[in-house]
């Protein structure tokens, strides 16, 4: 399977952060959800990977380019949080500027989509609302041929109405195999809902990069008390954290533990347990 | 590039008919004060605000940060700017000559040495201040830039009285202001275009966030 994005060994040095050798791929076809707390790293990542910031190490290849050119940008669709197109612009004149911006825009599809979305044609950015200067960046980046999105907390701040019709719409994307998306959120279960692979970023380093079934259907979390936590295998154990009245113990595969631990309570575990666990837990 | 000169044209539009009529109106009020051809010194100047309005658009709505997505290269954005503010200089000279034009037509004497003259002032002084403050919009914050850009025109009048001086060593402008003043044109579109040279460098390498 051919690679949409290749990062390996990104490297960013700030005097408070350090993104620190981040490498992860997005595969062709698929979706993968960037997830990590506020100040991660993912925005980072994906800035560095745009080339809006130097990066201090580490390679980008986008769509079999390590260049990324304006042929390659051609087919890279951005959306990030907030619209970022000028105020004073409406609908119809940012169509006129896309249009003398890139060489595959598609006037019609842009149209139809801002139909769809109920959005006014005539009327200036400065008086949509956040949903709508969403919608309208995300029209944009379906409107140019575009082969891989990158979102970067595009559905953060929207209601659950507006983000339902964004996950669909990038689930229709994913259709065709040649189309790809890269989607950072800390809304977790929006990617629980689309993503392929979850790629989980903590304190600017990777934690995980796995496929989403595995971490659903896979992982599990052990309810238990002291007495019993002190019989677990500490090589079971990938993190835990202590509560007032009970221990959480995050396991990687919820099978074999329950055969190893009959008497383990172990429940399916959801992403943003599995992301609580990491960050708040302590590993062994 | 023609897509982010149209997205400066529609920014800046409101902006650039208020110049126009500002400049006209201006024109037919200082006739009776003063030499109408006058006016060509302080049009191109004038007409150049625009650029910062659509910086300072920019910075606010961070559209830096979502061309650099779009198929421009960075040269281009900021070649761009320099584009757009040649461009509405060259819109100002056209419209302080209208009124020269009709004045003419009417019969007042407006010669052909003094639009020259008050010409190569007028884009000498836009040009030397362009070279000064575009660049800065670059490095600093958009508030910052708008103070670079109200003392660069204040700069560029004191560039230009020292370069005639410097001139004059060489040159006696009393007798060939004319000259005088073309050189300084010239020297003002050099420093433009390596202004804008300078200003592709300290872009290149800038962290857009």
């Amino acid at each position: 399977m051919k690679n949409a994005l290749t990062i390996s060994g990104l490297t960013k040095t700030y005097q408070d952060f350090i993104l620190d050798h981040v490498s992860f791929a997005v595969p062709s076809g698929s979706i993968v959800g960037l997830i990590g707390e506020n100040g991660a790293g993912k925005s980072t990542t994906i800035n560095a990977a745009l080339g809006l910031i130097q990066r201090d190490g580490g390679q980008v290849s986008i769509l079999g380019k390590e260049e990324i050119d304006g042929d390659i940008k051609e087919q890279i669709g951005v959306v990030f949080d907030g619209s970022n197109y000028p105020e004073i612009l409406s609908p119809r004149k940012l169509n006129r500027v896309m249009k003398n911006m890139y060489h595959l825009w598609e006037e019609q599809t842009y149209f139809q989509l801002l139909k769809r979305f109920s959005l006014p044609f005539d009327k200036q950015i400065k008086q949509f609302s956040k949903g709508m200067k969403m919608k309208l960046a995300i029209s944009v980046a379906f409107s140019h041929q575009s082969n891989l999105l990158i979102l970067d907390e595009a559905t953060s701040g929207l209601d659950p109405i507006v983000r339902d019709d964004i996950l669909d719409m990038l689930l229709e994307f994913v259709e065709k195999e040649e189309r790809s998306v890269l989607v950072s959120s800390h809304i977790t279960s929006d990617l629980e809902k689309i993503a392929d692979y979850i790629v989980f970023l903590h304190k600017g380093k990777v934690v995980f990069s796995k496929p989403k079934d595995e971490l659903i259907e896979q992982y599990g979390m052990i309810k238990c008390g002291a007495a019993q936590f002190g019989t677990f295998d500490q090589s079971d154990i990938v993190a835990y954290r202590k509560m007032e009245y009970e221990w959480q113990v995050l396991v990687s595969n919820r099978e074999k533990m329950q055969k190893k631990y009959p008497k383990a309570m172990i429940v399916p575990v959801t992403m943003d347990e599995i992301m609580l666990l990491y960050v708040k837990g302590e590993k062994r | 590039m023609k897509g982010v000169l149209i997205k400066d044209f529609y920014i800046a539009k409101s902006n650039i008919v208020v110049t126009v009529v500002s400049l006209i109106v201006l024109g037919f009020g200082l006739s009776f004060l003063l030499e109408i051809s006058a006016l060509l010194i302080l049009a191109p100047v004038a007409s150049t605000t625009a650029v910062f309005i659509s910086i300072t658009s920019d910075a606010a709505s961070k559209w830096n940060k979502n061309v650099i997505t779009m198929p421009v290269s960075r040269s281009q954005i900021i070649g761009e700017k320099f584009v757009f503010y040649i461009l509405l200089a060259v819109l100002g000279i056209i419209i302080a000559l209208v009124p020269c034009m009709v004045f003419a037509f009417l019969g007042m004497d407006i010669t052909f040495y003094s639009l020259c003259l008050y010409g190569s002032i007028g884009i000498s002084a836009t040009l030397l201040a362009g070279g000064m403050s575009l660049p800065c919009a670059y490095l600093f914050d958009p508030e910052k830039s708008q103070i670079v850009f109200m003392m660069s025109f204040m700069a560029s009048t004191g560039v230009i009285a020292g370069l005639i001086l410097f001139i004059n060593i060489w040159v006696p402008v009393k007798e060939n202001i004319l000259l005088a003043f073309n050189l300084v044109l010239i020297i003002s579109v050099i420093w433009f275009f390596l202004s804008y040279k300078i200003a592709v460098k300290i872009y290149q390498k800038q962290d857009i966030t």
